[in-house]
């Protein structure tokens, strides 16, 4: 098994990833999907640090547990909000989205 | 991160596949190839959990990611009109460079950290013997009354979102 700071590193290069998705693109379900990525990076790091803690604790699975569940309702929740965007502008390019700009 | 031993070749192939397919998910020209790319990518990290010894988490990971979200992202792909998914998406090419240095930045300002305190790290995990059936008693035991309220939030999401996408006739 290899040590922690490799876990650490690929938790980044996800994160990095995923930042890269929220910055640049305009579609609104790639950026949701660059956001599922920055959860998955954050959910290998719980488990990664439960996991190498002397001894073990299972409180990392069970954060990650609670962050599964959480991403699941935030798909769930985020996708009708495009469904809805889409409705109302018939697009869903988040730059064409400004209703609300004065 | 000490190079001299020969890397785990399980998770060579796990980083390899999961960054790829991360990748793939925002680069693809495709939004439908993009939805299955992600699902790969979380397979991959569940392929992570499961060598971390919590197959539970890898099990939840694919059922409720790869099973439902990635199952939910396709259907709402097929309910946005396609001329809209497939559109050329990414800004100018400026703004792209500058999404793509702030998120190498961070990431490697993240992992140089980690390497830095590398020494100070575990590199060989302790001796663990986690059932399953003691994450059961975690969470029913120490942790009742967020699983309760976790349910509850799972029921006002789902009742949210069909609010949100009913068509008012």
């Amino acid at each position: 098994m290899p040590g922690l700071v490799s876990y650490i590193i690929v938790s980044a290069a996800l994160l990095g990833i995923g930042i890269y998705g929220l910055s640049v693109k305009r579609n609104a379900i790639r950026i949701l999907f660059a956001v599922e990525l920055i959860v998955n990076a954050a959910n290998l790091n719980f488990v990664a640090f439960a996991r190498y803690m002397n001894p073990p604790k299972l409180s990392g699975q069970v954060i990650v547990f609670y962050s599964i569940a959480a991403a699941a309702m935030e798909a769930a929740v985020g996708l009708a909000l495009i469904l809805v965007a889409f409705r109302l502008n018939s697009s869903i390019d988040v730059r064409k989205l400004n209703k609300l700009k004065g | 991160m000490d190079l001299s031993v020969p890397p785990d070749i399980t998770f060579v192939v796990l980083t390899t596949i999961t960054l790829l397919a991360a990748i793939m998910a925002l680069q693809a020209k495709e939004l439908i190839y993009g939805a299955i790319s992600l699902g790969i990518s979380f397979i991959g990290i569940a392929g992570f959990f499961v060598s971390l010894d919590a197959p539970y988490l890898g099990m939840l990971q694919i059922a409720v990611y790869v099973g439902a979200v990635v199952v939910l992202i396709l259907f709402t792909i097929m309910l946005v009109r396609r001329e809209e998914v497939d559109k050329d998406e990414t800004g100018e090419t400026g703004e792209s460079a500058a999404g793509l240095w702030l998120a190498g930045l961070l990431a490697v300002s993240i992992a140089g950290i980690a390497a830095l305190a590398g020494p100070n790290l575990p590199t060989t995990p302790p001796e663990a013997n986690l059932p399953i059936s003691q994450l059961g008693a975690v969470l029913a035991g120490a942790y009742p009354v967020p699983l309760i309220i976790l349910a509850l939030l799972l029921s006002a999401a789902l009742l949210g979102a069909l609010v949100l996408a009913k068509v008012d006739r």
